[in-house]
Parts: structure tokens; C-alpha cells; sequence
């Protein structure tokens, strides 16, 4: 008696949250499932479609490129969204004076909405009075065409998406550093290591927990990067930054053909959820 | 850019030597502090420190400056190459003109009342969660709990169209609680909330107990009131979010009058001029920038709560 | 602003589990007594930037209401009030306005789709229903069902900056003809100085695309074979239209270094008053005077260089399917009132001129050359508040060159092609044989998909 009214109460508080779960976190997941096996226009009642949709997917001209580009764009975005602010971290922490400035400077963007960072180098990239090719040719290089060119597009986004997002990463590396014991690097020292091998043999080891976690967002943020290309270049030039979210959002809203792009969804969950499960043995084996 | 200070910056550090005044270390770090003060040690640390203030100040402050003295300049003047490093003369005209243009007023109303909104139903659910899978611990806790942690591994994007369909199969477009409910769907910050609760101690609430006090008196009275740090940072963290958020109020709050501030720039910000966008932009960062100085110490606190030990 | 409050986490609850469906739409607050009150939303208010055009919009919604006692007309002011963005979304979540716009392009597409209601019952209400073009009619038209109101028709002609043209040292009333004349003058007005730009051009955001097809059907080519089975574009004049945006950009350096993605991209230039000239209807003077703040006179269009064919292109109103009949006929007066009756709503000219519109400009041939559309002519000419003659050589080159309806699958193969289009403007070594052999395939492929 005594157990089933406390979990009466018990259920009674998890109601709401159970509710909104169900509704729009699990339920979504199955309904991609299903949206990916269905002609649907919201109008009309749905049709089964069997694999269709994915056969639509894969014959959408843009189909490899979008994947070759996410692929490319995560790449990029690993270089500098995870290397970046560690190494900034790294060097953050060695600092003695300006700790706060430094700090709050490089937060700052990430409190911005990502609609003002977009516009904002959207202004930048500008071929003519840009700041970026003034800045150029003031230095006396040749102005570069930043977003209008399908070698530089790619590269464009992920400077927009790495100034507006590296911060939070930043912050997060320098408090796993601040938690290294001394210990370790006066024993180290001892031990007649140098500054690199110090931090190859005590601070990589050390924060390898935090670098793996890091890694799967960074790798989960790039997966789903969409206002870039949305508000930036439309995909273009020649498809050069559609990426799987991008199309995905284009099959459905500009084209109105929901299947198509939750067989998109799906195939970016399987791709997800195989990196997950390939994060969860790295940090498993690393517990063990 | 800031790629290539950084490095640049640790490649220049190396061996270190004594020094009269010396430079301050509160916590050891890769560099030792009789290397830092070495002769050359503290050389190349006021280098890098230089350094480090300038490519930073550069690659963050200084497009903001942008941004401000874009909005203060005439369109003639932004077209000028080269750029004008401070505005010939300023005039605040544009701000005006985007405040009209964008609708800004309505906009910033409209996203102000979806995030406190948006933050008020997110805490009541939540805190209820937890405090239930923390405290009542009902059957199938773990489960629950574990299905919710899972919704973490699925990042919005990839379930954004079935989300779409769900709303619209609901009417709840262009309803707040299309943006509220899913909000509050939040299993990252049940954990968050879970684990400071399992921290209080089992005494304080028994204490209550004793003293009749029902659940809902023990939440209230024992455990929120211990909590303050948590909800603080729970909740900065949830008004940001939706504050910044994009993708989702631009399908599901499409009446030009119920849009969110960041649709509502997207949506006109290829019909004006650059000084008028950027008397836009600068007007939507301010209450988060105000937010940021308000909360600086929260925010930075809250970022490493979670995701260290998680 | 509405704030829907019924709901609350328990209504959630049993939402989960009966999965109720509702329409988001409160219903209509019940107006006065009298005439069964019916509300209606209608879409393509001017925008707040554009003040004066909005204040007529709005006095012409009072004088109807006025008109229609127990009609309540709500207005919307999304801009461009199409938007492909939030086109489908909206349709799709029942939030269109009772009387929305859709481009041609997006006829076969919402009519197939069931989302236009069918309003074969109501053309009655608006008058000159006879008058307006059978040809564009019958795109609205599907087994015998009517489903829109032609709203705007166009053809394709080339639009210019008259006064650039005259600081280029050109003539103003003797705009190219051929595409030869069109570099010439293009590398003149590039010539001018820093930012001027002598032919705008498109590239992504599948407006490249479209304007590939204006070019193509210009020089007498196709984008489809006959039977729309295949694509028809790797050919010579598909060649020839990216060959000479080719040689413009980076041989004439006469079309700026920025890649112009979306529809206002092109039209904030052109409004800038530094690009010389552009391919578009008379609409896009209408649009670049009072939305992107161009100067009226200074432009003119005439007729498409070497046109051989002529891209038509144009929208009609069409009303939610899920509207009540009583809504349904109360948006097709509006529709009747506002857009098309002789001298009241935007045909009043007299108005038009008052508040600065550019009147005068042929933006309009939905009526051609019946009876209305003569009215709306000779109305328009004596209110003209621009020299007629800047468009002569327009009106007279859309009368003689046959219009080209749009592609199936339009949208789809607009988003290929705007790949070739970029390509020809982003890459100085751009392989046009191999962007448009590419484009066929991706094309040839889509076709068969669809079936």
C-alpha cells in the first residue's frame, strides 16, 4: 500500500514531463520511422510508400554531395571547432593576468543569437566593401571570394560557425584543466619532461574523458548545421554547402515532400547513433 | 584567423628563468613557475599575453565594434572602400529605422514572453521530474530516466520533421506551447537537476517527513530553497536556448506578428539596408549581452556542471 | 497578438493519448448583428517599409469591410507575401490565409496536392472573370476545376537602369536588342566605377535556375523535350546562355564579384541604382521602386534581346481549402474588389500616382487585351506618372514574341540548374559542357523518379 502511493505520487510529478517526452521526443523518433515509409503532405491521409522515399533520397542530385560536404564540413569543423579552443584553453590557462577579459571575450558570441553572428559575416564576406577583404587588401593580399566560390564557401561557414560557437568549448577545456592535480606536472618535471611532453603524457591523458565527450557534440553540432547554409549561401555555389540538414529542410518545406526527408532524418540518426554507440565503448574501455 | 594566433602563441612558449618582480602563480600549470620567471620566461609571457589580448580583442570585440559603428554609419559610407575605421557622422537614424522596419518592438515582446514562458513551464516540469526520480524514486525510474538521457543522443535537427508533423497534426502552429512543450522535453537538464538533488541529504527531508510534510511541502520548502545554485544556472541556460533559438520558432511561429526576434530579422533582412540591419542586430544582442553581464558568473559556472562530470 | 491559453499540461496529457486534432485557428469573434459574420484572412499586405502602398491597402480593406457589413478582413504582411520558406509549412499546417499567392511555378504542385480549395462555384463573384486571360486560366484549371484567380501575368523582357545608362554615354531609348549590345553596354556601365555592376544575374536559391529557363526559352530553347520526359537543356542555346554570362563575368568583368542568391538579392541591387540591367518583368520596376527604394524614372524595360520565345510567368490567388463556402465567396469579392476592378484597388491609378507608385509601368497583362484590359490600359496611360514610351518597345515585343509556360517539376529542376549557374559565375575555369552534361543527368534522373 505504503509503495503503490508513493509511486502514485511519484508518477503524479513525472506526469508532465512524461507527457511532453512522449509527444515530442520518443513519439518523433518512431514517427520518423514511419514518416520515412509514407507519402505525406499533411492534407491528405498518408500512403504507404515503401521504400520510395529513400530511393527519392538517393536519386536527389544532391544527394552525395550533401554527405561528402557534411563529411567535410565535420572534418573542418573538427579541426577547428575541437582543436582551436583547446589549444586556446591550453594557452588561456597559462595566462596570469586578464583571466576575466579573456574569459568573457570569448563567451561573448556564444550569447549572441546565431542569426546576428550570420548576418553579422554575411556583412563580412561582402566580395566589395567587406571587412575581410578591406582588411585584404589593406595587408596587400588579393581579396578572396569567400562565399561566392565553391572552394572557399565551405571554409566561409565554418569560420562563421567556429567564432560563434568555440567559446563554450573554450571554457569547458580550461575547467578541465584547473582540475589536473599539480602533482602530476611537478612529477614530470622530476622526471626531466619538457613542456611538450608534459602535455602529451600529463594534460592529453588527463582531459581525455572531457576531449571524447567534446568530440561527440562537436561531431552531433556539426551533423545538424543548417542556419549557415540557409542564411548564407543557399547551398550554393554549385551545391558546394548543401548539407544533409540543409536538403533535408529543403525536401520537406521547399518541396513539401516530408517522406523524402525523414528517410534524410533516419539515415542521419542510424549515422548518429553508430557513432554513439562507438563513443560509449571509447569512454567504456577508458573506464575500464 | 584565431586559429592562427593561438598556436602561434603556444609555439613561442619555452624555457623560463628567475626575475625580480616576479609574475603571481596561484595553480600550477604545463609551464612551471620557475620557468615562467626566468629571465626569458617572462619575456615571452608579456609577449604572449600581448598576443593573446590583441588576436582575441580582434577576432571577438572587434566585429562587434563593426556591427555598432556599421549601424551608426550612412549606407554611402558602408559602401566606401576603403572602410571608414570610425563613422564620419554618427547618427542613430538607423537604429530607429529598424526598429520600424523589423517590427523590432513586437518581435522582442514576442520572443521575451516565449522565453520566460518557455523557461516557466520548462522548470515546472522538469523540477517535478527530478525531484520524483530523485526523491519518490516510483518504479522503472532508471528506465525513465535512461530514455530520457537517450533523447540527448539525438540531436533537434534530425527529428526536426517528424517534430513538424507531430505540431501541425496537434494545431499547435503558431501556438507558444509548440515551442514551450518540446522545450520542456529536456532531458539534459532533469539529469542536471536529478543529480544536485541526490545530493541533499536523505536527513533533511526525513526531518521534514517527521514533521508531516507532504511531497509537494518537501519540495517546496526543503529542496528548491537547497537547489538555488542549480535552478539558477537551469535556468539561465533555458532562457538563453530559446532566446537563440532558430530553426524551430521559423516553422512553427510564421505570422509576422508572432515571430520570434531571429525569424523575424531572417525574414527582412534582405529587403533593407546594411546600417538598418545592423541597428537590427545590435538591438537583439543587447538583452543578452545584458544577460551575459549579469550572469557571467552563473553562466561559466553552469557550462562545467554538467558537462565535466557528464 | 493572439495567445491561445486553453491549453495546459493536462490537456497535453489527454492530447498524448487521444491524439486530438484541432485547428489552431480560434474561431472568428461574432461580429454585429445582420449578415452572417464571416472573417477572412488575406495575404500580400505591403509591407511596413513600404508606408504609403500599406495606408492604401488598408484604406481599400476598410472601404470593403464597409461594403461587406459582417466581413472581417485580417490582412498579413509577410514579405514577399510568397515565400518559399514558409509557403509549405504554413499550407501545410492549415495557417495559410483564406486567400493566399502562388507563383506559376507552384500551380501544379498545390493543385495536385489538394491544398487550394476548388472554386469553380464562386468565379462569379469576380466580375471581369471572362476578361482575364484564358491561356493562364487554363494553368489553373484541372479537370475542368477551377482553382485560382490569375492575379499578375507577365512575359520576360529585359529591365534597365535608364540613368546609368545615360552616364555611360549609352542612349537610354535605344536599349540592346542583341546579346552583343547587351556585353557592350554592360562593359560601359562596369566601366563606371567601383560597385556598378552592368547585367545582374542570379545563382542560387533556384531563382539561377529560373532565370537559366527565362534565358534558354529567350533563345528559343527548352528545358524539357516536348513530351517533359527528358531534359532538353545541354544544348546550343543552353550553351550560349551560360557562355555569355561566362564571358560577361570574367572575359567583360561586367557583372560584379558577388553571387546573387534569392530573389532580393538582385532586386536590393537593382533598387541601389548601381546594376545596369537584368532579366525580369515590368514587375520588377513595381518592386524595386517601392520595396528596394529605387528611383522611378530611372527605369525602363524593353522587349527580351533576340527573343525567340518568352518565359511567362505570374501569379494567381488561391483561397484554403479549408475555408467555409461563406469565406470562400467573401475572399473572392475581396479578390474581385481589390485586384480586379477597373479603377478601384490597385488599378486605381489616380491613387497610385497621388502616393509616388510608379503608374505607367505595363507590370500587368492579366487581362490582355480584352475589353478590362483595354479599360485598364487607357486608365493607366492617362494617369501615367512616367514617360509610356520608357516601356513601347516592351509592350510591343510581349504582344508579338509567343509565351513559354514554366517546366514540370519546375522547382526541382530549377535547384539543378542553379548549379550550372553558379558555377559559369563563381569559377573563371568553369566547364560549360560538363556542368550542363551533369545538370542533364541529375535532371534525367529526377524525371524518372517522378515518372
Amino acid at each position: 500500500m505504503q509503495i503503490l502511493r508513493r509511486n502514485l505520487t511519484a508518477y503524479g510529478f513525472l506526469c508532465a514531463a512524461l507527457a511532453c517526452f512522449t509527444v515530442f521526443a520518443w513519439y518523433p523518433m518512431v514517427r520518423e520511422f514511419i514518416l520515412s515509409f509514407q507519402k505525406t503532405d499533411l492534407i491528405n491521409e498518408p500512403i504507404w510508400a515503401g521504400l520510395d522515399n529513400f530511393k527519392t533520397a538517393f536519386l536527389d542530385p544532391a544527394f552525395g554531395e550533401a554527405w561528402l560536404n557534411t563529411l567535410e564540413f565535420t572534418l573542418l569543423a573538427l579541426l577547428c571547432g575541437y582543436a582551436v579552443p583547446f589549444v586556446v584553453a591550453l594557452v588561456l590557462n597559462e595566462l596570469r593576468h586578464a583571466r576575466a577579459y579573456l574569459r568573457f571575450v570569448v563567451y561573448l558570441p556564444v550569447m549572441l543569437p546565431p542569426i546576428v553572428a550570420v548576418l553579422l559575416f554575411r556583412w563580412f564576406y561582402d566580395p566589395g566593401p567587406g571587412l575581410f577583404n578591406q582588411v585584404l587588401d589593406v595587408l596587400g593580399l588579393p581579396p578572396l571570394a569567400w562565399l561566392d566560390s565553391s572552394s572557399t564557401a565551405l571554409i566561409s561557414l565554418v569560420i562563421v560557425s567556429t567564432w560563434m560557437n568555440m567559446g563554450s568549448a573554450t571554457l569547458i577545456y580550461l575547467a578541465a584543466l584547473q582540475n589536473i592535480p599539480p602533482e602530476l606536472y611537478e612529477a614530470a618535471e622530476l622526471d626531466g619532461a619538457g613542456i611538450w611532453k608534459r602535455i602529451r603524457h600529463v594534460t592529453i591523458p588527463q582531459t581525455r574523458l572531457i576531449l571524447l565527450l567534446m568530440l561527440m557534440l562537436q561531431i552531433v553540432a556539426t551533423m545538424q548545421v543548417f542556419i549557415e547554409p540557409y542564411m548564407l549561401t543557399g547551398g550554393g555555389p554549385e551545391n558546394a554547402t548543401v548539407t544533409v540538414a540543409y536538403l533535408m529542410f529543403q525536401n520537406a518545406f521547399t518541396l513539401q515532400d516530408y517522406g523524402s526527408a525523414g528517410a534524410l532524418g533516419m539515415m542521419l540518426m542510424i549515422v548518429l547513433l553508430v557513432f554513439a554507440a562507438f563513443q560509449l565503448r571509447l569512454t567504456r574501455e577508458d573506464k575500464a | 584567423m584565431i586559429s592562427v594566433g593561438a598556436r602561434a602563441a603556444t609555439g613561442r612558449k619555452r624555457g623560463r628563468k628567475r626575475s625580480p618582480k616576479p609574475i603571481e602563480v596561484q595553480f600550477r600549470t604545463i609551464v612551471s613557475p620557475h620557468q615562467l620567471n626566468s629571465r626569458w620566461g617572462r619575456r615571452i609571457y608579456w609577449l604572449v599575453l600581448a598576443a593573446v589580448l590583441v588576436t582575441f580583442t580582434l577576432a571577438f570585440v572587434f566585429p562587434l565594434y563593426w556591427m555598432v559603428t556599421g549601424a551608426l554609419k550612412t549606407p554611402e559610407e558602408l559602401a566606401q572602400m576603403p572602410p571608414t575605421l570610425v563613422p564620419a557622422e554618427p547618427s542613430t537614424d538607423a537604429f530607429f529605422e529598424a526598429w520600424d522596419l523589423f517590427d523590432i518592438g513586437t518581435l522582442l515582446a514576442n520572443t521575451a514572453y516565449y522565453s520566460l514562458g518557455g523557461w516557466v513551464v520548462c522548470m515546472a516540469v522538469d523540477v517535478s521530474a527530478a525531484y520524483a526520480l530523485s526523491k519518490l524514486r516510483p518504479m522503472f525510474g532508471n528506465v525513465i530516466l535512461g530514455m530520457m538521457l537517450a533523447t540527448l543522443m539525438i540531436p533537434a535537427m534530425v527529428v526536426l520533421i517528424p517534430l513538424y508533423v507531430t505540431v501541425v497534426d496537434l494545431g499547435l502552429l503558431n501556438n507558444p506551447w509548440a515551442l514551450w512543450l518540446p522545450a520542456a522535453a529536456n532531458g539534459f537538464n532533469i539529469f542536471l537537476l536529478k543529480r544536485f538533488f541526490d545530493s541533499i541529504p536523505r536527513e533533511l527531508i526525513e526531518a521534514a517527513q517527521i514533521d508531516g510534510a507532504g511531497p509537494v511541502r518537501i519540495l517546496r520548502s526543503v529542496v528548491l530553497p537547497i537547489s538555488r545554485p542549480i535552478l539558477g544556472v537551469v535556468s539561465i541556460f533555458t532562457i538563453v536556448t530559446s532566446f537563440k533559438d532558430f530553426v524551430w520558432p521559423l516553422l512553427v511561429m510564421t505570422d509576422s506578428d508572432r515571430m520570434t526576434i531571429s525569424v523575424g530579422l531572417s525574414q527582412t533582412a534582405g529587403a533593407v539596408t546594411q546600417n538598418q540591419i545592423m541597428g537590427g542586430l545590435l538591438i537583439t544582442s543587447i538583452p543578452m549581452i545584458i544577460v551575459f553581464f549579469i550572469f557571467q558568473r552563473h553562466i561559466m559556472a553552469g557550462l562545467t556542471a554538467g558537462s565535466i562530470k557528464g | 497578438m493572439q495567445r491561445s491559453t486553453g491549453l495546459s499540461l493536462v490537456t497535453v496529457l489527454a492530447l498524448a493519448t487521444t491524439a486530438a486534432c484541432g485547428s489552431g485557428e480560434p474561431a472568428a469573434p461574432a461580429a454585429s448583428g445582420g449578415a452572417k459574420a464571416v472573417s477572412i484572412t488575406v495575404a500580400c499586405q505591403p509591407a511596413k517599409s513600404a508606408p504609403k502602398e500599406r495606408q492604401a491597402w488598408d484604406d481599400d480593406v476598410a472601404t470593403f469591410m464597409k461594403d461587406h457589413p459582417g466581413v472581417t478582413v485580417k490582412s498579413t504582411d509577410q514579405q514577399p507575401c510568397f515565400d518559399p520558406k514558409t509557403f509549405g509549412p504554413k499550407l501545410a499546417g492549415g495557417q495559410m490565409e483564406t486567400a493566399f499567392v502562388v507563383p506559376v511555378t507552384n500551380y501544379n504542385d498545390v493543385i495536385a496536392k489538394g491544398q487550394a480549395l476548388d472554386i469553380t462555384p464562386y468565379t462569379s463573384a469576380v466580375k471581369n472573370w471572362n476578361d482575364l486571360r484564358a491561356d493562364h486560366k487554363e494553368l489553373l484549371t484541372k479537370d475542368g476545376k477551377v482553382y485560382g484567380v490569375p492575379n499578375v501575368h507577365y512575359s520576360v523582357g529585359l529591365v534597365y537602369n535608364r540613368a546609368l545608362f545615360t552616364k555611360a554615354g549609352l542612349d537610354p531609348n535605344t536599349p540592346p536588342k542583341t546579346w552583343a549590345e547587351v556585353r557592350e553596354a554592360a562593359k560601359k556601365i562596369a566601366g563606371l566605377g567601383a560597385g556598378h555592376v552592368g547585367f545582374g544575374e542570379y545563382s542560387g536559391g533556384n531563382t539561377g535556375g529560373w532565370h537559366f529557363t527565362q534565358a534558354i526559352y529567350g533563345r528559343g530553347g527548352s528545358i524539357l523535350t516536348p513530351d517533359d520526359k527528358k531534359a532538353a537543356f545541354n544544348s546550343p542555346e543552353g550553351k550560349a546562355v551560360l557562355q555569355t554570362l561566362h564571358d560577361m563575368r570574367w572575359t567583360d568583368n561586367s557583372m560584379g564579384t558577388k553571387l546573387l542568391v534569392g530573389w532580393e538579392s538582385l532586386m536590393v541591387a537593382m533598387g541601389s541604382g548601381k546594376v545596369g540591367m537584368m532579366l525580369g518583368a515590368p514587375d520588377v520596376v513595381t518592386d524595386v521602386v517601392n520595396k528596394f527604394k529605387g528611383n522611378v524614372a530611372d527605369y525602363g524595360i524593353t522587349g527580351f534581346p533576340e527573343a525567340k520565345a518568352s518565359l511567362s510567368g505570374g501569379e494567381a490567388f488561391m483561397i484554403n481549402p479549408k475555408a467555409t463556402p461563406e469565406e470562400a465567396k467573401a475572399a473572392l469579392e475581396w479578390i474581385d474588389f481589390r485586384f480586379n476592378t477597373v479603377g478601384k484597388g490597385r488599378f486605381d491609378f489616380a491613387r497610385g500616382k497621388s502616393i509616388g507608385n510608379p503608374v505607367g509601368v505595363p507590370d500587368n497583362a492579366v487581362f490582355g487585351d480584352s475589353p478590362t484590359g483595354q479599360a485598364i490600359q487607357a486608365d493607366r496611360v492617362k494617369n501615367a506618372s512616367l514617360p509610356v514610351e520608357n516601356y513601347d518597345s516592351y509592350v510591343q515585343a510581349a504582344g508579338t514574341i509567343p509565351p513559354k509556360a514554366e517546366p514540370v517539376h519546375a522547382q526541382e529542376l530549377y535547384a539543378i540548374l542553379d548549379v550550372p549557374m553558379s558555377g559559369v559565375l563563381s569559377r573563371k575555369e568553369a566547364n560549360i559542357d560538363q556542368l550542363l552534361a551533369d545538370a542533364e543527368t541529375k535532371a534525367n534522373s529526377v524525371l524518372a523518379a517522378k515518372g
